[in-house]
């Protein structure tokens, strides 16, 4: 019988049990590391840096996991703290490298098909609204929990995802091969 | 040509889609290999120390008390002269510290009610 998330924590926590941890982190490292990616704009190298860095702190802090969000939800918020924490570090003024990266992008020169397109769309979205709308529609979360996550007031979550969707939405049809 | 705005539930369905599953490719070896050391088990060494004092004061108490006389002998006597209303006292009383012992200890190994109090002001 497969254990759920919240029993292998339990076997981390009591145990100190490492295989448990290492079947956390298996079943989870893609939504991460996927999250990270699209955080980070695609750079993988720096996205599974991040990402280990995430696994590794969730270890440490693993007791502090108190069960009433899902263990991924969890996860996620040490992830974006871990991205957050590494930008800061770099140095990078998040708005500023943004536009500079919006304004690099050329809708024109991206592959066909819808995939391409879409990954493309979102990647053009700014921060907030991209971290919403890959929390709430690529994985699944409620607004509470994602939220939760990015540490802010519900309503800007909302106004997020709403955004970034009809931003989405009219670039894909803009991008409608003639 | 400009295509029909989707609907939200097709946008995220295609967003869903569009993020592929990412194979593990030795990401988790190399989680595992940066892990910190194993932590000793602490509630083996607790269990430990706590047998080990319970023990050494178990034998300290014996020999001070002369084989057992002074706490055993002696003292059920002094018990059994008490009044029987005393007694129940003495035994509610003895009751009610434990108890109370054990609710703030309790408390103290439960996050929860420990920052739910913290939050009442307790």
């Amino acid at each position: 019988m497969e254990l759920s998330d919240g029993q292998l924590v339990a076997r981390v926590v009591v145990d100190d049990d490492q295989h448990a941890f290492a079947e956390l982190v298996r079943r989870n490292q893609s939504t991460v590391r996927g999250l990270l990616r699209q955080l980070t704009r695609t750079d993988m190298a720096l996205a599974d840096d991040l990402a280990q860095e995430t696994f590794i702190r969730a270890y440490k802090n693993i007791r502090s996991f108190r069960g009433d969000a899902r263990f991924s939800t969890w996860l996620y918020r040490i992830a974006y703290n871990c991205f957050r924490e590494d930008a800061r570090k770099r140095k990078e003024l998040v708005g500023i490298d943004e536009e500079h990266w919006q304004a690099e992008q050329d809708p024109q020169t991206v592959d066909p098909g819808l995939r391409q397109d879409l990954m493309h769309a979102l990647n053009l979205l700014p921060l907030p609204e991209r971290t919403a709308v890959v929390l709430c529609c690529q994985n699944g979360l409620s607004h509470n929990e994602a939220a939760r996550v990015l540490d802010i007031p519900l309503g800007t979550v909302k106004t997020n995802v709403l955004r970034g969707r009809e931003k989405l939405k009219r670039t894909l049809a803009a991008w409608a091969p003639s | 040509m400009m295509k029909p705005m989707i609907d939200d539930e097709t946008l995220d369905r295609q967003l869903r889609d569009a993020a592929p599953y990412i194979d593990d490719g030795g990401f988790t070896a190399r989680v595992l290999a940066n892990l910190p050391a194993a932590r000793r088990r602490p509630s083996q060494l607790r269990a430990i120390i706590l047998i080990s004092l319970t023990l050494l004061g178990c034998a300290i108490a014996y020999l001070l008390s002369g084989g057992g006389r002074f706490l055993v002998s002696e003292g059920v006597m002094e018990l059994s002269s008490f009044p029987v209303w005393m007694l129940f006292v003495f035994a509610f009383g003895c009751g009610l510290v434990v108890g109370a012992v054990a609710v703030i200890f309790a408390i103290r190994k439960t996050p929860e009610v420990h920052d739910d109090l913290a939050r009442l002001g307790f």
